[in-house]
């Protein structure tokens, strides 16, 4: 990211909406172009990473980014929640947003390099990682085993489902899908996704883990895949707060002596541990 | 950008603070050091005022009813269309609802306009909660309708009780003056069936079940009696119904009584010996948002008329109102009971003392607040509102079928968007007025600001349609209109803007013998009698049933809280305080049930299941916060504005939202 | 060192005035207590009042400020966003060494992190700065105890001192040089050292017991709340006094917590930023039904923990604290800063509670 223009810090960045895609129930992903051609060009996202998206008069929330640093669109998908993701759910194509960022550390891709990399997600705990699996299958050789282990209340709750097609069909990359109860026509796991990762077989050694869910979920995943043996400073996950600026100056997102705006969003579950607070 | 300053006008403690404002707007608030009472403090309410007061979102424009909408007309056409209609209707067939958040001048001219122009006496505040009754209370008794005491001293207070709802929640300052005081070692004791933080800074919480505060209070009279420590030769010589009263506090049987409230009698008995022994006691309740019931109010009154500290120096009653002009209102006669000056609408002669001062004839006449003309007046055809939240909205039906309403406001809200006539009124900071807080004390707020180009005060909207209805009105400032209401309340005769522009306030009565006010009632000046209120005589073989019966298991009680501590329309204004009050709702987004955790775990119930609350006539379905706070066998549900009241409860609520005493015996279930 | 006649302040003032908006502190004239703010005429200003109630962190931390505004046409889709910047020179002049400490922690939380936030920035660098020697502090002052005073040593334009006859002259920069020889002040002469320091020591000393005393407390304080040894039942005992009003952090000079909201003035909007406070239940609260930090005692511990925790000091060179004791005074729960330190005294070493 060796460009003036970002990250882009105080006044946003225009950008066009130019597909909106249903995704499950009350969650939509939003595909975007910036405005600017030259930003167009510049935008480079570390995975992990997220912006502050303003919906032009209701105001400015933070998300994270699910598309690939590499040849992928641009896209946020936004969960409706309060008055501001409401409004964004409101617009239509040829509407116009707003982007300050990226922001945030990401999470770490040189590093874990050569690694068995092992994702848990649960509901759309897979926003924020979907980032970071495309990039991985990118550089698919790179790594060593890639797994995907993903579990939604029911199969319509099941986030990206068009990825989901394409990851099943990759060689080289274990996936697992499971919801929590039987449905007609489902042919994948059913049960909570703490549970079936502890059924399924999972590399230990030279591993990293990415977990993200809701709070228990998360907490049951860890413990399962703790008892398997992977330790604590190998398993991330990218914590979401209440943001208002982004740049570590708010202070909202304060947790114990770390900002996640600037610290985060990602963290190892060793560093989420001495944090002091809840997921 | 200057600091000037002024008062803040959210609740009925009337703290001061400095307003900053550049470019005729207010850009920020500090609290203002060295104000009598609040001494340099604000409740996150009074520190975010200045949100509130820059609001965009003002009514800026007169407008008329058009179809399903409004069309924005000039003044004159809206003053027009305003008398042409106004002319048709007789007293009875409208009802003025005034707001307790407008200045004394304000008031004193809406109730005049009421009186006088539609000779009407259908004329209420509506969250005038156990104001009145209050008002009543203390001038059967000591002749004297408001705060008996100062709250100068309160800080060397010996005693301080506290019923009612939460002060540290209705009216924060006031709750931190006697957080203070305990900490320098009064003796505070709240009653109260919850855990209130008041409670909590409390010394001892007796927690009488709910509806039973009334009788918690006999009881503790009763043991002051058994004791001795009545003083005997001050009540009977100054009490005229000493031996009335002591009767009938003999008569009650102390034993059914503790087990009916539920309160260790011990504890009481420990109350009684403190207020008995204390040089300085002081008695509080809260009104306006929550209150107590009448008899409560009486017996609390009684406890402390019979223990000899009311009329002293440094204590009394202290009836502590919600809203920042809730007193004023009552004090400029803003009730159907009540002529400006407390002045009894029921006698005759007092309606014949205010014709000769306004010099117009009047029609004397039994009035109505609004509220009941709305329930069971089938004349009501019209009605006049100022700035208003949607508290009366459960009438939205009957109100709808009116011929017309007048609506006076500055912020657009669901009652005003039933009017058929919205007038803009300039806000407390864009025009002069004065206001009167809990302890009586009648400070001025200077203009600061301004308003938006073409916003009138009601003084001035008011006159204008007084004169088109053949009235000879002539108001050009509100420092005019105090000179009236010097001739007409003998309380406020002496009070002058010159004597209030450089001080933070004076208290009621400025009379001749009191140029500079009175900090507390003093019995020696008291022309009459002292009188026990006994609202209830009788042998307490009477004592009801206030279990919740067979059929129900549970007591609902309903309440406030700090941020929206009303229905309101304002603080949804502001940024920080609308988020506090979000921040329960997004937790809770339909609203929720309070359950305590004995009842949570007896029953089996977890954190934000779904419970269905069952009551006589109707069933809510809600979510469960397990709370510390609530007795066992109590149910809570706090509500703050129209859309988080369940239906069932919108029949009910009249009686609950009035006192923490109602409760309504309901079952629950867990949805499957 | 230089010298500046006691009459000579109002000719400071007005040539400051012509070109800064020149702030001070001066009476309020009912309440008879000092106020920093903006001033109308060079003769209120009173360099001899104590501490003003109300820190001079308004003027580059304004409590309410529009920071960008915006257009959006949905028919034409059409966006115009810019910047607000009209922001105006300002001096401030008669600053207390507490609160000059407490600009220098916002210089270092706003200008010296990984982002510059270009607000307060624009505020900063338009700014003239005179300090002036604490020689009347208040019962609940404590910057001893802090490091923060009673004297300025670095940051300002101006540092003046109040010797009786006149003020002692220091210049802290070039734009203060530039006013004292604009001003021909006279040299000080040598003893005007020594006698600052006079100064500073009678001042010292005419402090409140509670700050002499506290002075090991504070760090024992700050020791305890870093390690987190704290009982959960002082934050309980601390937390059931909070009225949750949010005075302490808005009087605070270095707490900087904001809150950011658009709001619609049609046709534009404005996006404005505010202060908030750690203390609410709201602070952390995420859109949704989740709120990491709950109870009132978790964002009591939060707020201390900002202010006296080794890690704020080592992240910002200094405690956050700059023991002005403005947070005592404003707290209706009487929980402010100098308390709880003593609640944690109490907590060591088993005293009782009244």
């Amino acid at each position: 990211m060796n460009n003036q223009l970002l990250p882009i810090v105080t006044v946003p960045e225009v950008a066009t909406v130019v597909e909106i895609r249903d995704e499950i129930p009350e969650v939509k992903t939003f595909f975007f172009t910036f405005d600017r051609p030259e930003i167009e060009e510049a935008f480079r996202i570390r995975s992990g990473q997220f912006i502050m998206c303003t919906v032009f008069g209701a105001g400015e929330f933070a998300v994270s980014l699910p598309f690939s640093p590499e040849n992928d669109r641009k896209h946020i998908s936004v969960r409706k929640v309060g008055k501001v993701t409401a409004a964004l759910h409101a617009l239509e194509p040829g509407d116009k947003i707003g982007i300050r960022g990226p922001f945030g550390n990401g999470f770490p891709f040189e590093e874990i390099k050569g690694k068995n990399v092992v994702y848990v997600a649960g509901g759309i705990g897979l926003i924020p990682l979907r980032s970071s699996i495309v990039h991985v299958l990118q550089h698919r050789q790179e790594f060593g085993r890639v797994i995907l282990v993903y579990g939604a209340r029911s199969s319509r709750d099941l986030m990206y489902k068009e990825s989901i097609r394409e990851w099943k069909a990759t060689s080289g990359f274990e996936t697992y899908f499971t919801i929590d109860r039987p449905e007609p026509g489902w042919s994948g796991e059913v049960g909570f996704v703490n549970q079936l990762v502890a059924r399924i077989d999972l590399p230990v050694e030279h591993t990293v883990a990415f977990v993200c869910g809701p709070p228990v979920m998360f907490n049951s995943v860890i413990k399962e895949l703790k008892i398997k043996g992977i330790k604590e400073q190998n398993i991330y996950s990218t914590l979401e707060r209440h943001m208002k600026c982004g740049i570590g100056k708010c202070q909202h997102c304060a947790i114990g002596r770390t900002l996640v705006c600037v610290d985060g969003p990602v963290y190892t579950y060793r560093q989420i541990k001495t944090l002091g607070e809840q997921i | 950008m200057s600091y000037e300053r002024g008062l803040c006008n959210f609740c009925g403690t009337g703290c001061g603070h400095l307003l900053l404002v550049e470019d005729n707007r207010p850009r920020g608030v500090y609290p203002l050091p060295g104000h009598p009472l609040s001494r340099g403090r604000l409740c996150v309410r009074g520190w975010h005022i200045h949100e509130l007061l820059q609001t965009p979102e003002r009514i800026t424009e007169p407008l008329v009813r058009d179809g399903n909408g409004f069309r924005q007309v000039s003044y004159q056409e809206a003053l027009a269309f305003t008398a042409e209609k106004l002319r048709k209707f007789a007293g009875e067939e409208i009802a003025f609802l005034g707001s307790p958040r407008v200045s004394n001048e304000e008031n004193y001219l809406f109730g005049k306009f009421a009186r006088a122009v539609m000779k009407s006496n259908n004329l209420s505040l509506s969250s005038d909660a156990g104001l009145e009754e209050s008002a009543e209370v203390l001038l059967a008794g000591c002749g004297w309708p408001a705060m008996t005491a100062s709250l100068s001293g309160l800080r060397e207070a010996d005693f301080i009780l506290v019923a009612g709802g939460d002060l540290t929640r209705q009216n924060p300052i006031i709750a931190s003056e006697i957080h203070l005081a305990r900490r320098a070692g009064a003796f505070v004791v709240t009653i109260s069936p919850r855990k209130t933080q008041m409670a909590k800074l409390s010394r001892m919480h007796l927690r009488p079940e709910p509806g039973t505060a009334f009788y918690l209070l006999l009881g503790i009279a009763r043991m002051m009696l058994d004791e001795g420590l009545v003083e005997r030769e001050f009540v009977e010589s100054r009490i005229e119904n000493a031996s009335e009263y002591m009767d009938y506090l003999l008569s009650l049987n102390i034993g059914e009584i503790f087990e009916l409230t539920g309160v260790d009698s011990q504890e009481a008995a420990t109350v009684a010996r403190r207020l008995a022994e204390a040089n300085s006691a002081y008695g509080f309740y809260t009104v306006g948002i929550q209150s107590l019931d009448r008899r409560t109010i009486a017996a609390l009154f009684n406890l402390f008329l019979q223990a000899g500290k009311v009329g002293r120096n440094k204590g009394g009653i202290c009836p502590v109102t919600g809203i920042s002009n809730l007193l004023g209102s009552l004090d400029m006669g803003i009730s159907p009971r009540f002529l400006p000056g407390y002045l009894p609408a029921e006698d005759e002669s007092s309606w014949k003392k205010l014709e000769e001062l306004w010099r117009t004839s009047l029609v004397p006449r039994e009035g109505k607040s609004v509220a009941s003309c709305l329930l069971d007046n089938p004349e009501l055809k019209a009605l006049v509102v100022v700035d208003h939240d949607e508290e009366i909205i459960r009438n939205t039906n009957r109100i709808k079928q009116l011929e017309l309403v007048v609506y006076f406001g500055s912020y657009e809200n669901a009652f005003s968007r039933l009017a058929h006539v919205i007038f803009p009124r300039t806000t407390y900071i864009e025009d002069d007025g004065t206001f009167t807080s809990s302890e009586r004390r009648v400070q001025l707020s200077r203009k600061k600001v301004e308003p938006p180009a073409g916003v009138r005060p009601l003084r001035e909207t008011l006159s204008s349609l007084a004169v088109l209805l053949g009235h000879n009105w002539k108001y050009p400032s509100p420092e005019e209109v105090m000179k009236e209401i010097n001739r007409v309340i003998p309380w406020y005769s002496e009070i002058t803007y010159r004597k209030l522009e450089d001080r933070a306030g004076i208290k009621w009565p400025v009379d001749e013998l009191h140029p500079e006010g009175s900090d507390f009632l003093k019995l020696e000046e008291l022309s009459g009698k002292l009188s026990f209120v006994v609202e209830h005589p009788g042998p307490s073989s009477e004592l009801p049933d206030l279990t919740s019966g067979e059929k129900f298991h549970f007591k609902l009680v309903v309440g406030r809280s700090n941020y929206f501590w009303h229905q309101n329309s304002i603080m949804k204004r502001t940024f920080i305080p609308r988020r506090e009050y979000n921040a329960l709702l997004l937790l809770y987004p339909k609203g929720f049930v309070e359950v305590s955790e004995e009842d949570a775990r007896a029953l089996g119930l977890r954190e934000k299941q779904q419970v269905k609350i069952i009551s006589e006539k109707a069933e809510v379905t809600l979510a469960v916060r397990i709370s510390p706070d609530i007795l066992p066998g109590m149910l809570y549900i706090p509500y703050f504005f129209d859309e988080m009241i369940p239906e069932f409860l919108h029949r009910q609520v009249a009686g609950l939202e009035k006192s923490e005493e109602f409760f309504l015996p309901v079952n629950l279930e867990k949805v499957v | 060192m230089y010298w500046l006649e006691k009459n000579r302040v109002r000719e400071l003032v007005e040539k400051l005035s012509r070109e800064y908006a020149v702030f001070g502190p001066r009476y309020d004239e009912v309440s008879e207590e000092v106020i920093f703010d903006r001033l109308a005429d060079p003769g209120q200003l009173n360099l001899q009042a104590p501490i003003s109630y109300n820190p001079p962190k308004y003027i580059l931390f304004p409590h309410y400020e529009e920071i960008l505004k915006y257009t959006y046409d949905r028919k034409s889709k059409q966006v115009a966003i810019e910047k607000f910047s009209k922001i105006q020179p300002k001096a401030l002049v008669g600053i207390r060494s507490c609160d000059l400490t407490g600009i220098l922690c916002l210089d270092r939380f706003f200008l010296g992190q990984e982002f510059v936030d270009e607000f307060y920035l624009e505020h900063r660098k338009k700014l003239f700065l005179i300090s002036s020697t604490c020689v009347r502090p208040f019962p609940q002052c404590f910057c001893v105890c802090t490091d923060s005073g009673p004297a300025a040593r670095e940051g300002f334009d101006l540092d003046l001192t109040f010797t009786g006859e006149g003020y002692l002259v220091l210049a802290g920069s070039r734009k203060g040089q530039k006013l004292v020889d604009e001003l021909k002040l006279e040299p000080a002469g040598k003893e005007a050292s020594s006698l600052r320091k006079k100064i500073i020591g009678e001042s010292i000393s005419s402090f409140d017991k509670f700050a002499l005393e506290n002075k090991a407390w504070i760090s024992r304080a700050t020791n305890r709340l870093t390690t987190g040894f704290v009982k959960p039942e002082v934050w309980e005992y601390i937390g059931n006094q909070c009225f949750e009003c949010g005075a302490c952090s808005f009087v605070c000079p270095t707490c900087s917590c904001f809150n950011v909201e658009d709001v619609n003035r049609i046709p534009q909007t404005d996006r404005v930023r505010t202060w908030d406070s750690c203390s609410f239940e709201g602070y952390t609260k995420m859109a949704g039904d989740h709120n990491p930090r709950k109870p009132v005692e978790d964002r009591r511990n939060k707020r201390f923990f900002c202010k006296l925790s080794y890690s704020q000091s080592k992240k910002y060179l200094r405690p956050g604290c700059v023991g002005c004791g403005r947070c005592a005074r404003v707290c209706p729960g009487d929980i402010g800063l100098p308390n709880v330190v003593t609640y944690i005294r109490r907590e060591i070493t088993g005293e009782e509670d009244r």
